[in-house]
């Protein structure tokens, strides 16, 4: 199955600007592990993933009636914290559990993606 | 030879959850399985009482379900509709996946694998608790609908949404890392209380406790420990479980809640008690257990003491507060701050009760006012325990409940 995988939320860590450079060090180290996780594991492979620009930096779309409209801003405030995502093929739900301890412990949500054939 | 009735009803009993988890593995097709083995169970009901009983009644009910879950396949492939498959550790050892901390340490037990899927903690809980009666004890959706006391099409709703989900998220048929195992069956456990619980929280009429449904959690519970023996969480909730489950038969008199301190010893089921002390002592909860092992242990010396003190006046009130003490530190809640202070208010008396009721609240519940009130009618204060009546009725949800704040109220103006 493919799993997009949101980093929505800092949950108990402090926000990234707060960590001193060592402290960014150790969390890009658990980035990294992440990715040599699923590289080892077989049946998993990161499709894609990035880091986002702040919420300041998005821009909603939205068409009513047929007109499309542009807004400055994230489209609600549960995403507004949004920090990056993966784009992740695992075979199971709990392998992607188990997989996603490794990145720091940001709160995250997980939706399949759904397979149109 | 047995009645056919007898002998069909004792097998569905008996083997469903092993039946559903072999189809499962077989055909992986969550959506089909329960009403193949439906149809199965029904066609039986009809045969059975003619041709007699067969030789292998589980072996007879699985030939006739996979039948089932053919012909719908036949007729699918057909009309070319793809439908998502539950996923199984058994792909994922075809994708070669289980590289990691996979030392040899799985349980490769089917029904293991329905229970862990069905107790998901990606489920809800009621969900999961539903699911759990449905596919592993073959619980009809009627009775579990009784159990919570919703209409029966809601609860039939509720199955369905969840096996829905446990395909459309990927939650697998699978016993997952031993890593993360003791976590999936302390889920498992609280799944299993969550079923038991609902059958003592009081209803209205014929349903005021639906403690024979209770029972049915017990029933899973062993289940699980028949797969996993001496697992501490399991073994604990069981004896917890079957010391509460005892006093059933004491418990409602006249369509009434009794409570604890005037029933009918003597209608205890004295054998479960012995069965849970027994169960109690076991050598492995004595050793290092999850907090929530130590919690059910913990309320299960709490019940033992209870069970067997020989009337309510030899209740070991000393003892009782102690173990809320170790509670409150293994499992800080406001019920068990509640249930302390009870136990205080039997052993110091009502004013040390009263105290230790102190700043207690409990949002959307009438019980912290109803145990206040208790004790303000004790020490004598009629005017103050009226008005916390007054709240706990003005809290209280339940009918039951309710008409016996009532009475308690009435009897302070006599």
């Amino acid at each position: 199955m493919k799993y997009l995988v949101l980093l929505i939320g800092d949950g108990e860590l402090k926000p990234w600007p707060e960590h001193s450079e060592e402290e960014q060090g150790a969390v890009m180290r658990l980035f990294e592990a992440f990715d040599a996780a699923c590289r080892e594991r077989e049946g998993v492979e990161i499709l894609a993933g990035e880091a986002l620009a702040g919420p300041t930096h998005a821009t909603t779309i939205r068409t009513r009636g047929g007109t499309t409209s542009l807004t400055e801003g994230p489209y609600a405030e549960v995403i507004e914290q949004m920090g990056g995502f993966y784009l992740v093929e695992a075979p199971d739900l709990d392998v992607l559990v188990e997989l996603l301890a490794i990145l720091p412990p940001y709160d995250m949500q997980v939706s399949p993606a759904v397979d149109p054939y | 030879m047995t009645a056919p009735d007898g002998a069909l009803e004792q097998v569905v009993r008996e083997e469903w959850g092993r039946l559903v988890a072999l189809l499962l593995a077989q055909f992986r097709r969550l959506d089909l399985v329960e009403d193949a083995l439906g149809d199965a169970v029904e066609a039986a009901s009809r045969t059975w009482p003619a041709d007699g009983v067969p030789t292998n009644p589980a072996g007879w009910l699985m030939t006739a379900a996979k039948r089932r879950v053919v012909d719908r396949l036949r007729t699918e492939a057909v009309a070319v509709r793809k439908q998502p498959l539950l996923l199984t550790d058994a792909e994922r050892h075809q994708e070669g996946a289980r590289t990691m901390a996979d030392g040899g340490s799985l349980l490769e037990d089917d029904v293991l694998r329905l229970v862990l899927m069905c107790a998901h903690p990606a489920l809800a809980p009621e969900s999961a608790t539903a699911l759990s009666l449905r596919l592993v004890l073959g619980v009809p959706t009627a009775d579990i609908a009784r159990l919570f006391l919703v209409p029966e099409p809601t609860m039939a709703a509720r199955i369905t949404r969840a096996k829905k989900r446990i395909v459309g998220a990927g939650i697998p048929f699978a016993v997952p890392d031993a890593s993360v195992l003791p976590d999936r069956l302390d889920a498992v456990a609280q799944t299993a209380y969550l079923a038991f619980t609902a059958g003592y929280s009081p209803g209205t009429g014929p349903d005021l406790l639906r403690a024979e449904l209770s029972g049915e959690a017990i029933r899973l519970v062993r289940v699980v420990l028949a797969l996993r023996p001496d697992e501490p969480t399991l073994v604990a909730l069981l004896a917890l479980m079957l010391l509460q489950h005892s006093r059933r038969d004491a418990r409602v008199s006249d369509g009434r809640l009794v409570l604890l301190a005037d029933q009918d010893r003597t209608r205890w089921h004295h054998d479960e008690v012995a069965e849970a002390m027994r169960l109690l002592a076991a050598p492995r909860l004595a050793g290092p257990v999850t907090p929530l092992a130590a919690a059910y242990v913990l309320q299960g010396r709490i019940a033992a003491e209870h069970a067997t003190a020989p009337t309510a006046a030899d209740t070991r009130w000393d003892r009782v507060i102690g173990l809320y003490d170790l509670l409150l530190q293994v499992s800080p809640s406001p019920s068990a701050r509640l249930a302390r202070a009870v136990a205080v208010a039997e052993h110091l008396g009502p004013a040390a009760g009263l105290d230790a009721l102190e700043g207690l609240e409990i949002p959307d519940s009438h019980r912290p006012a109803s145990v206040r009130a208790e004790l303000l009618a004790r020490t004598g204060d009629a005017d103050a325990a009226r008005a916390a009546y007054d709240q706990a009725i003005a809290a209280c949800r339940n009918d039951v409940e309710r008409a016996f704040l009532l009475s308690r109220r009435d009897e302070l103006d006599r």
